[in-house]
């Protein structure tokens, strides 16, 4: 009886663990990149702010800062030409990242986190790299070149404390987004394609540019709520993200930024694309056709071209999204990249390309990623995004205009040919939506053409390389967003043999195990004393 | 003898397997990232972590056979029979877990991969003969001319190379993540500090395209700079970029 129970007790113990082991399996799944920094907010005992301290400091600046943010700190360094966004000018009280009121100056501890963690998306490092008194010492040399550092002496702080996010509290953000006119300039998904910022940018050709919210890569001072609750309590000096202190209670400060929380992406990148078969089904008709939610998209992180002149030094598309689906006779792509506008001129135009090697390489050799080499041709298919007005003119392509597509081969930058009408096999369109353009590129999975034409095969990895342009930011020619070689895999649908296999390990692994036991209940393993008595 | 009988023998072995694999898996890469001053884990590789595996089982097993009593206690553990709960349950377990292991190896093996290939290649190809014999025009000024050149190589270094190896010329520029074969860290002390200053030279003015094939050169977006720069900026870059990093270029050896 005792028995019996004992047997029931370990069978359903068994069943619960079962069951816990198979959902702790699928939460490890979920795993993300370690491609950008964390923002640290602890910061150590501060140093006496005395002479010694700011001259020491001054030669810190002088070793490590002044290159960027100017000898005299007005952010005009002889290296600031490279970058956008460009190096805060100290003697501007253009301090973004504070716990101060608006328009004041950072308390000495923001400036040390700012120094320690440095700012994603921009040239500014982390110099945890230094030690933390040549922090305090560069941070108080830094306060000496702004009159209003002595001034203000004991400013207002804001004290971020930890509100946990509930879906009430984010659909009550979602609620102020609209109230407090928020898209405005981060437009309505969040895109940072807001009509303020696109005036901003396009007509005044002024250098701010609303976060875009979706990716929480680029979020200055961090992407935690805490973070985004600071930002949206005292604003960015300078810019027009303003301070919602005294429009909004602190309440629903944290209610907004749990809605900004929940807009923001990680990025989701990796070095294989996955191109899923889509069995015996259609491809998807267009670039928001329902089918591609069944492919795995993937990041791509782009960097502005800087290998052949002229270069790119600051580019404005970081990213672009990649899906791929293939059926029996086609395979298709779906590109997606965030763009504040859809601005086109007749030279400036939104642009995306693939970069294919011609054939598929035997070995590792690869033509060079930057647009091929003399000894390796590459297959490129380009989209342009309509434009077809007259002299000058900048429009806004409409949606019925899917833009046009060409198929062109490379052997280097300087040796570009654009494949002869009836070789150009590669269909597609475009379409720009709430600050995205979302373009479609379709082609049968073999061509005649294949000399100069990539011919796809199923289980094999294929070099893939990316190109864009952003027209607004004047790109165009070799002045583009580049990727380095990734690679594309047509899945293979999951053999059926593979189950055959796993069950005759099974079995195998059960009788071995079996004859084991059977074995060891026979021979009971025994001390040899024990065999003397 | 006197040894204390020890039911749960096997289950412990099992058991310190099983938290070697968690340790090397989660527990590693955070030490790693703290002891290395990482922002981000550093993962065990695959292959280190097969024969770590490999050598706690052995070392489990050959701490089961240290002596009779241990060996007899170790098997006993599958022996039916009275027992405490927890070792019926714990021995249930073993037994059903041990053919789903192994099916659930099949299984993995043979599933159609999608692991990024390996792309070996060699950092360091040797120098070629024609840069061999050059010479630093600035090495042998006086101090304030090579303080000036210093200098005025951080500024082109700041300018044209710190967008992809970054300002502290550690291989983080704002460019970094893009390119998958990642600018090179000049402070890590396997890099610059490991060759002579014109091997610098050679790279900077042939870049990528110049590599020989074992160093992937498709995959490199160091640009050539012939026709850009000038031989004297590079020079000075090269010294700008040794002062930024930290570290001093190899001396050569005299050969008379």
């Amino acid at each position: 009886m005792i028995k019996l129970f004992k047997n029931k007790v370990i069978n359903f113990s068994l069943i619960v663990f079962g069951v816990l082991a198979f959902y702790k399996i699928e939460v490890a799944k979920a795993q993300a990149s370690h491609m950008f920094r964390t923002y640290k907010r602890e910061v150590p005992q501060k140093l006496p702010e005395n002479q010694n301290a700011i001259a020491e400091g001054k030669k810190v600046y002088e070793k490590r800062c002044w290159y960027c943010h100017g000898i005299t700190g007005g952010g005009n360094g002889p290296a600031a030409k490279t970058m956008f966004p460009k190096p805060r000018n100290f003697t501007r009280n253009e301090f973004k990242v504070r716990s101060t009121p608006f328009g004041s100056v950072p308390t000495d501890e923001d400036l040390f986190r700012i120094i320690t963690s440095g700012i994603e998306g921009t040239a500014m490092p982390f110099w945890s790299t230094i030690s933390e008194t040549e922090r305090w010492q560069v941070l108080y040399y830094i306060k000496t070149l702004n009159e209003q550092f002595k001034k203000e002496t004991s400013p207002e702080v804001l004290t971020v404390g930890n509100v946990i996010s509930t879906q009430e509290s984010i659909e009550k953000g979602h609620e102020l987004f609209k109230e407090m006119k928020c898209y405005n300039c981060h437009g309505e998904d969040g895109r940072g394609n807001g009509p303020l910022t696109v005036a901003l940018q396009t007509e005044w050709n002024m250098p701010y540019r609303a976060r875009d919210l979706t990716k929480a890569w680029n979020f200055k001072g961090g992407n935690t709520a805490g973070d985004i609750y600071r930002t949206i309590s005292t604003g960015f000096n300078e810019t027009p993200m303003g301070s919602y202190r005294e429009k909004l209670s602190d309440e629903e400060r944290w209610s907004l930024a749990h809605y900004v929380e929940s807009l923001a992406n990680k990025m989701a990148s990796d070095v294989v694309v996955k191109v899923k078969l889509l069995e015996g089904a259609e491809m998807p008709e267009g670039p928001l056709g329902e089918a591609w939610g069944l492919a795995t998209p993937m990041e791509i992180p782009l960097a502005g071209q800087i290998v052949a002149h002229p270069r790119l030094w600051e580019p404005s598309i970081d990213a672009v999204m990649i899906r791929g689906l293939y059926n029996d006779n086609e395979i298709a792509f779906l590109i997606e990249w965030d763009d504040r506008t859809n601005k086109q001129e007749e030279v400036f135009r939104d642009t995306v390309a693939l970069q294919f090697p011609a054939k598929i390489p035997e070995s590792l050799k690869k033509p060079y990623f930057g647009m091929g080499d003399s000894g390796g041709m590459v297959n490129l298919w380009q989209w342009k995004a309509y434009w077809n007005e007259g002299f000058g003119s900048a429009i806004e392509a409409p949606e019925s205009e899917p833009g046009e597509i060409v198929e062109l081969n490379a052997k280097g930058f300087k040796k570009i040919s654009v494949q002869s009408p009836e070789s150009q096999n590669v269909e597609g369109a475009g379409i720009y939506n709430n600050g995205r353009w979302r373009v479609m590129f379709k082609r049968p999975l073999k061509t005649e053409d294949e000399k100069k034409d990539i011919q796809f095969e199923i289980g094999k990895l294929i070099p893939i390389a990316f190109a864009a342009w952003d027209g607004s930011n004047s790109d165009v020619g070799s002045q583009k967003s580049v990727s380095a070689w990734y690679y594309i895999l047509l899945e293979k649908p999951m053999p059926k043999t593979v189950f055959v296999y796993v069950l005759i390990a099974v079995v195998m692994g059960a009788s071995v195990e079996l004859w084991f036991l059977a074995r060891l209940r026979r021979f009971p393993p025994k001390l040899e004393e024990d065999d003397q008595e | 003898m006197g040894n204390k009988r020890s039911p749960y023998l096997m289950f412990w072995v099992v058991a310190a397997v099983i938290f070697l694999f968690f340790f090397l898996k989660y527990v590693s890469p955070r030490v790693f990232q703290v002891l290395m001053g990482k922002g981000h884990p550093m993962p065990t590789p695959s292959t280190l972590m097969t024969w770590y595996i490999i050598m706690g089982v052995l070392a489990g097993l050959v701490y089961a056979t240290t002596s009779n009593q241990k060996f007899v206690d170790f098997l006993g553990f599958l022996l039916p029979g009275q027992g405490p709960i927890l070792k019926l349950f714990f021995q249930k377990i073993f037994l059903i877990a041990f053919p789903l292991v192994v099916g659930w190896f099949v299984y993995s093996y043979s599933l159609p991969g999608a692991a990024s290939p390996v792309e070996l290649r060699i950092q360091h190809p040797t120098l070629p003969q024609k840069y061999e014999k050059l010479e630093n025009p600035f090495r042998e000024k006086d101090a304030d001319t090579q303080r000036r050149c210093i200098e005025e190589g951080k500024v082109l270094f700041q300018t044209y190379c710190r967008p992809c190896h970054g300002s502290k010329a550690d291989g983080n520029g704002p460019f970094a993540n893009s390119f998958r074969l990642r600018p090179i860290n000049f402070q890590d002390p396997g890099t610059i500090a490991t060759v002579v200053d014109n091997y610098l030279f050679w790279r900077i003015k042939e870049g990528g395209p110049g590599l020989p094939s074992e160093s992937t050169p498709w995959d490199s977006a160091m640009p050539a700079w012939e026709g850009d720069l000038e031989d004297e900026q590079m020079w000075k870059i090269i010294m700008g970029e040794y002062d930024t990093a930290g570290v001093m270029p190899r001396q050569r050896e005299k050969t008379e």
